[in-house]
């Protein structure tokens, strides 16, 4: 199968920072082998801003936010959450879908994809932005 | 307008843009006020510097761009154009704000809006929404989809101001924010017609913004979850398309509010029942208008005709009034608009432009190959994501296609285009597009609408139910074009296709 992926867009870098934290999860919880959260848009929406703000994550940027109004916003965030969805890599729970869940796919997508196409750098960005993720979702 | 005399920045080639309109108008003031009678909202009254503004190029050429785009195709009776919507928008923003405003005189809540047609609040409000479309171009956002990740806007999209703006409505700022429009509107529209408006404000409420926190609603009225303009395309897409969707109007003004939040005041809905009405109509109109399997296989073919003008533009340039463009940025776009691009009488471009014009003409169209779907794709759990990303990649999406045209057989291959092979990947609708808030009495919490109702759901169930891709190709090659494209993305994406599924669906 050819790996064709010259762009590294949002998308990616929203499945890559789940699937890290899915294996942080699993380290300091071994029974735990899949990783599903309580998280509404508007909150994923609160999380990456604040990340954001503390600009020591440049591979964030993909997630530009406008400050106009009273929440900040990104477009590209909530675009990429619909299209993991879309592309079958994350999926939300009944019967409130509050809860959203990653799915096996999404690991092959990372492991055969994204692994070899992000630089060893964004990859270390990508580990501690997704170990501040999980300290910040409620896990289910 | 050929790239030799393209000036360095979008701004500037707007400002062309707009000289270029502007160059065979004799502007003139309007008498008075002017009633329109619309379709679907009845009689209209525009003062007489909303008249000015109506009769004036930038306006007028949208009379000559289909609301729908290509939609009318299969849907004959949507030939509403954005002419119309941009009128119906400004009537439905004064209708918010005179409901806002009744509320709060009955609640006893600050509004602080100024209702003066002529200098007011409601003048730049309705202003804004007389406006918001003028960054159209040809068939509307099917066009939209080819130039939105040309670099241009690319640029202004990383940019925060512009962040949550769509590529038209970036387009509509820089046209009223042109030098040349500027110009005209002090002279003819503040000067003549003595309206005290700012094209700062208004170009702001345009991109959803409000430079005083205490007004964000007026451009909550303008974009956000529940906006005019939505609330007038729902209606009149549905009216023309003929589906039975309706936005109960007079209930959604009375649950519409505003309420202090974070440090500003912002428009709130009263009860989540209206926003769920119009929710539920935008997603039954992308899953049967917007995104019908006809409506994006028109979507293809134009891409088709624009990618071999881009490619061929020599021979292939479409005339314009002391001209000609070939689409190679986003302002090109604008210079043509339906009527003239598919209705010119001879013609133009060369040998494959003609052919599809014609094709156009007597609806000839494409025909479905092969559906990429839950239904007909055997390894549906196990991920997507590389098919998804060819439409944000144009290059891997272009691949892909000229791949598809390489495997067919020598006799084939040689009477197609590589253009004539589509790929049409949808995304998925953004049904929320921002925050919507909710306050159910006005000393209530003001509150996300998530925290009523499973809005994510609706993606969800979309994603997983609702959601088809298709290849497209002219009907004389479709069973090769068929193979050719399983092999293909079997390939390069990891679809494992069911032929025989595909074919039921597509009817091959």
């Amino acid at each position: 199968m050819t790996a064709i992926l010259p762009a590294i867009l949002p998308d990616h870098i929203l499945s890559a920072v789940l699937v890290l934290a899915e294996k942080k999860l699993t380290e300091v919880s071994p029974g735990r082998t899949r990783l599903a959260f309580r998280s509404h848009d508007f909150e994923l929406q609160e999380i990456f801003n604040g990340l954001r703000k503390t600009n020591k994550y440049p591979i964030l940027d993909a997630f530009v936010f406008s400050d106009s109004g009273p929440d900040p916003y990104s477009p590209a965030l909530s675009e990429s959450v619909s299209r993991l969805q879309l592309s079958g890599l994350i999926g939300r729970e009944n019967p409130d879908y509050e809860v959203v869940f990653v799915r096996p796919a999404a690991e092959r997508f990372f492991n055969e994809v994204l692994s070899r196409e992000l630089a060893p750098p964004d990859i270390d960005q990508l580990s501690e932005v997704a170990s501040i993720f999980l300290g910040r979702v409620v896990t289910v | 307008m050929d790239s030799s005399t393209v000036p360095p920045t979008l701004p500037e080639r707007i400002n062309t843009f707009v000289e270029w309109l502007f160059d065979d108008y004799k502007p003139s003031v309007p008498k008075g006020p002017k009633v329109f009678n619309d379709a679907l909202l009845g009689n209209l009254l525009f003062a007489r510097h909303e008249v000015a503004v109506i009769d004036c190029p930038v306006m007028q050429r949208l009379r000559r761009i289909k609301q729908t785009g290509l939609v009318y195709y299969v849907f004959q009776s949507a030939t509403h154009t954005r002419f119309e919507h941009s009128l119906g928008v400004a009537a439905l923003a004064e209708r918010c704000f005179n409901a806002i405003r009744e509320r709060s005189d009955v609640e006893g809540t600050g509004f602080g809006g100024d209702g003066d047609r002529s200098k007011g609040d409601l003048a730049h409000l309705r202003m804004a929404a007389l406006l918001h479309d003028v960054g159209h171009g040809l068939c509307s956002h099917a066009s939209e989809q080819i130039y939105e990740l040309m670099s241009d806007l690319q640029e202004f999209k990383s940019n925060p101001i512009y962040a949550r703006n769509h590529p038209g409505e970036i387009l509509s700022y820089l046209i009223v924010t042109s030098p040349r429009f500027k110009r005209w509107f002090e002279e003819f529209v503040v000067k003549e017609c003595q309206a005290n408006l700012s094209l700062d404000k208004i170009s702001k409420l345009i991109l959803g913004t409000h430079d005083d926190p205490e007004k964000w609603f007026l451009a909550n009225i303008i974009s956000s979850a529940y906006d005019c303009d939505k609330l007038d395309y729902i209606a009149r897409d549905s009216y023309y398309c003929g589906l039975a969707l309706t936005v109960d109007l007079p209930r959604f003004l009375s649950m519409i509010s505003t309420a202090k939040y974070k440090g500003g005041r912002v428009l709130v809905l009263r009860n989540y029942v209206p926003l769920e009405q119009i929710l539920f109509s935008k997603m039954t109109l992308f899953g049967s208008v917007y995104h019908h399997q006809k409506v994006k296989c028109l979507d293809s073919m134009l891409r088709s005709m624009v990618g071999h003008i881009i490619e061929n533009p020599k021979q292939a340039a479409v005339p314009v009034r002391g001209g000609s463009v070939s689409f190679t940025d986003p302002v090109q776009y604008l210079y043509t608009t339906d009527e003239e691009f598919f209705w010119q009488p001879n013609g133009f471009g060369d040998e494959y432009i003609r052919s599809m014009l014609s094709r156009f003409r007597h609806r000839d169209l494409f025909v479905r190959c092969l559906e990429v779907s839950r239904r007909t794709v055997k390894n549906w759990d196990d991920g997507r994501q590389r098919y998804i990303d060819l439409n944000k990649v144009p290059q891997n999406l272009d691949d892909a296609e000229d791949e598809i045209q390489k495997r067919l057989q020598p006799a084939i291959r040689g009477n197609c285009s590589k253009h004539d092979i589509r790929l049409g990947i949808p995304g998925i609708p953004n049904i929320k597009s921002g925050s919507a808030l909710i306050q159910t009495s006005k000393d209530a919490d003001v509150e996300q609408i998530e925290r009523y109702f499973p809005l994510e759901q609706w993606t969800e169930a979309y994603a997983h139910n609702k959601w088809r891709s298709f290849v497209y190709a002219p009907k004389e090659i479709a069973p090769a074009v068929r193979d050719a494209a399983i092999s293909v993305l079997g390939e390069r994406s990891g679809l494992d296709i069911d032929a025989a599924k595909s074919n039921q669906a597509c009817h091959l």
